[in-house]
């Protein structure tokens, strides 16, 4: 039975002449768990949106076609009605919880709807969630991937056949991600809820998806199988999508020869075993060059502490006698889980923040009694959200600000420089918030790096991201060795710190649980598995293959595993 | 102190320190007894110890009611920040006047009439103070509510509540922009601090724009969000509106509170009759 059909669904915003949904044709069978990819700005939400009945109800257009969800006309329904139906998850989830507390924001909309059992209902969500237990918190306790599972609870207590949910993981960490889709399996395979993904991480779709639907422009181009759809590795490319990276691996071997022409990718670690047996693991032990670390401390953390004042009881402490040094010129990566203390940590050292004991230096100068703007020249901070950098109305003032208020001379010369590097030249008259998620974050690090300071912090710098725009901000770092010596950052992206990192600390509950190289960080299971990261897909699919095989790029598994393995298949 | 103004704006008054401030006044405080009262009551008692004291000029009518309301502000353990202001505001209200009074001349016999309004201000303060900031904001606006007033501005409250932290995290990012970017003036000299403290004052009115902007930008999920959940249906529906207040119910406490605080003010009449 199909709960969605769509039939020659056009839509362009009011006030847009370009349409941005091309004759949508579709079906959606009852029960399934489809992932939506595409570009960026391809439409995925702008489609699902017209599923809630949000367009065009709510959000008027130009719209036509036919929507049933559900066996009902989208167009002769309410978006109350749609609610009980099709349950939608933003992008953006933590503005869409309104209440104060957990269970009340549950059960808001059953209330609303004036349904007498809205109690039960919101208890009811939060149980299918996970969130047992935590019914009377106040929303600000939450960590960020409970949020995101209370703003599914808000969705799920309408019981409605169908959920869709945008970017559910994009700023999670991997425990937080497994858990949210460990729910969804959940409610798809137990409670029989037709699933909704718009999603860009090919892993996870790998794992838990059933269908794949690729759109382009508008258009849907292929709605296929999960692992068919994987497969088809250079249209994923093109559209700017990472197939996992077992496929990605086995896809490139096969052009190389070291796989048979005939063989089925594969896109899981179970189906990668298969298909890669026959390869043996050449030692290729080669340790990555790593220059001499006795060289000067860029900043160094002496016994520092730092304690944040909590609504209720007592203060909680981010970091207690933290002792740590880097060195001028390190390429450092910060990893840890949502709430570890990463991003307090880079306040610290802009002196943005006071430690509550201890001493942060920095190249060599105590930051006790300075003031974070006389630091700026020597060391500078791109928040995780871009659109806080953002103090002037358009991004060409918003770079020149710092350059121009301290005076540096030929301050236009230098900023009509740093637009044209970052490609922002066209869009220097607009508004930073109005750009594209990478833009934005282009203009964010030419604001960064205005000044030329020696150490650069950067927040989340891959988060939201699809390959493209991830590429080229990968290429940017690269590019701009020859201005920041010193470079952090704060990441969740595992494939961006194997590739780029020298120096990996690990951050649990507020100490520094590990710190070395990626191979004295994810050789150290039992590290891994009690701080709750986790290496790329590629460095298990090398680890079920071969225990003394470490592997963290591609690259490194097609070198490692271009031989047959001989004994076996003479 | 002008040093100390000039350094305070930005470097000792923090913003965090005011969202913490703000939500230990909403929320931190739902274990306490006024915070369990029926909020329908605590309205009523609310409505006397507001406007009787501007009618009354008897001392120890006032005293006893400011020493209840006292009590009832202790009880209902109110934030630091809140007492602080009401401590400014109610000096700045008559306190001053005392002051000035000795300083032309006068002597201690101005402090009766001025004890009197004094007394007036601060009871009304502390009771309002009491009441809408040790209910909680839902409990407090589903008390306005059954009162009649429109189911929007008892939303308005409680989301007030929700948005409120937020936006002063937003605030904080952004003059953090500003601070790690800015290059305020020297402040060594007299002339320099003054300088920084309009500079301070500056970026602080600069940094509306892109936070208004900013916030813009979120509610736009949330204004779809509310419009999913149903929140222009309730506003008209009957139904939900009873359904909201049938967790309303009067306890022995309630009328054990409002019997107190009787007795209390009948006292306080009875031995001002006395003398």
């Amino acid at each position: 039975m199909n709960v969605i059909e769509t039939e020659n669904l056009n839509y362009s915003y009011p006030a847009s002449d370009t349409p941005i949904l091309k004759d949508i044709s579709l079906q959606i069978e009852q029960g399934d768990f489809l992932a939506v990819i595409g570009n960026n700005g391809c439409g995925k939400s702008t489609f699902c949106k017209t599923l809630n009945g949000l367009i065009p109800h709510f959000i008027a257009g130009d719209y036509n076609g036919r929507v049933t969800v559900g066996g009902i006309n989208t167009l002769e329904a309410d978006v109350g009605t749609l609610a009980c139906k099709a349950g939608y998850v933003y992008q953006d989830f933590e503005n869409q919880i309104v209440r104060p507390t957990v269970l009340d924001d549950a059960s808001y909309a059953c209330l609303n709807y004036a349904m007498e059992d809205y109690r039960e209902r919101g208890l009811e969500a939060l149980k299918l969630c996970g969130l047992e237990g935590k019914e009377e918190d106040y929303i600000w306790q939450l960590s960020g991937g409970q949020t995101h599972l209370l703003a599914l609870a808000g969705a799920v207590s309408l019981r409605p056949d169908i959920l869709i949910l945008d970017e559910p993981i994009a700023q999670l960490d991997p425990a937080h991600a497994d858990r949210i889709y460990e729910v969804l399996r959940e409610l798809n395979e137990e409670h029989g809820k037709t699933i909704i993904v718009i999603e860009h991480h090919t892993e996870y779709i790998a794992d838990y998806c059933r269908h794949v639907m690729l759109m382009k422009n508008g258009k849907i181009a292929w709605k296929l199988p999960a692992d068919e759809a994987l497969r088809r590795v250079e249209e994923l490319q093109e559209c700017n999508i990472f197939p996992p990276q077992v496929t990605l691996a086995a896809y490139r071997m096969k052009k190389k020869g070291s796989l048979p022409e005939k063989v089925l990718l594969p896109t899981t670690i179970l189906e990668g075993k298969k298909v890669f047996q026959n390869l043996r693991f050449k030692k290729n032990d080669m340790p990555r060059i790593t220059e001499p670390r006795f060289r000067e401390p860029a900043v160094e953390f002496r016994n520092v502490s730092v304690a944040f004042r909590s609504v209720k009881g007592e203060e909680k402490k981010v970091f207690q006698g933290l002792n740590l040094e880097i060195q001028k010129g390190e390429k450092v990566a910060v990893i840890g889980s949502n709430g570890a203390g990463k991003s307090t940590m880079m306040k610290l050292m802009t002196g943005l923040l006071k430690p509550a004991g201890g001493e942060v230096r920095l190249n060599g100068e105590s930051l006790r009694k300075k003031k974070p703007e006389g630091l700026s020249g020597q060391i500078s901070l791109v928040y995780q959200n871009p659109e806080e950098m953002f103090i002037k109305d358009t991004i060409a003032a918003d770079i020149s600000y710092a350059m121009k208020v301290r005076g540096v001379k030929d301050y236009e010369k230098r900023t009509e420089e740093l637009l044209k590097r970052f490609r922002l030249w066209e869009l220097r008259e607009q508004d930073g918030r109005l750009l594209s998620g990478g833009q934005m974050r282009r203009a964010s690090l030419a604001i960064g790096i205005a000044l030329n300071p020696s150490i650069l912090l950067l927040d989340e710098p891959t988060a939201n991201l699809d390959i493209a725009t991830r590429r080229e901000i990968m290429k940017t770092l690269t590019e701009m060795k020859d201005i920041t010596e010193t470079v952090m950052i704060a990441t969740h992206d595992m494939q961006l710190v194997c590739e780029w990192a020298d120096r990996i600390l690990v951050l649990s509950e507020g100490k520094l649980a590990a710190d070395g190289t990626r191979d004295e960080i994810f050789r150290d299971s039992a590290l891994v598995e009690r701080v709750g990261i986790r290496p790329p897909e590629i460095f298990y699919m090398g680890q079920v293959l071969d225990p003394t095989a470490y592997c963290y790029t591609i690259d490194e598994f097609i070198d490692a595993f271009s031989e047959e393995k001989k004994e076996e298949t003479a | 102190m002008k040093k100390k103004l000039s350094e305070n704006i930005l470097d000792k008054f923090s913003i965090d320190f005011l969202r913490n401030q703000v939500l230990k006044n909403a929320y931190g405080n739902s274990d306490t007894l006024i915070a369990s009262l029926d909020p329908r009551i605590l309205l009523i008692w609310y409505l006397f110890f507001g406007l009787t004291p501007w009618f009354a000029n008897d001392l120890c009518f006032l005293m006893g009611s400011f020493l209840l309301v006292l009590v009832t502000t202790v009880m209902a353990r109110v934030a630091g920040l809140v007492l602080l202001l009401f401590g400014v505001g109610v000096f700045t209200q008559t306190g001053y006047l005392f002051v000035a009074a000795l300083f032309f001349g006068g002597d201690t016999s101005a402090i009766s009439p001025l004890l009197i309004l004094t007394l007036k201000v601060a009871t009304c303060s502390l009771a309002s103070i009491t009441v809408f900031s040790g209910l909680d904001p839902d409990r407090l606006s589903n008390g306005l509510m059954w009162y009649g007033c429109p189911e929007r501005l008892s939303f308005s409250i409680s989301y007030a509540y929700r948005v409120l932290p937020m936006l002063m995290e937003e605030f904080q990012s952004i003059l953090l922009s500003y601070r790690m970017r800015g290059n305020p003036p020297e402040h060594e000299t007299l002339a320099g601090k003054a300088r920084y403290l309009i500079y301070q004052v500056k970026v602080v009115i600069q940094a509306f724009y892109p936070l208004m902007l900013n916030t813009a930008k979120r509610s736009r999920t949330t204004v779809e969000a509310l419009e999913i959940k149903g929140y222009r249906y309730a506003a008209v529906n009957r139904q939900v509106k009873k359904m909201k207040l049938s967790t309303l119910k009067v306890t022995y406490n309630d009328l054990l509170f409002l019997s107190v605080s009787f007795l209390w003010v009948a006292m306080s009449v009875l031995i001002s009759t006395l003398i």
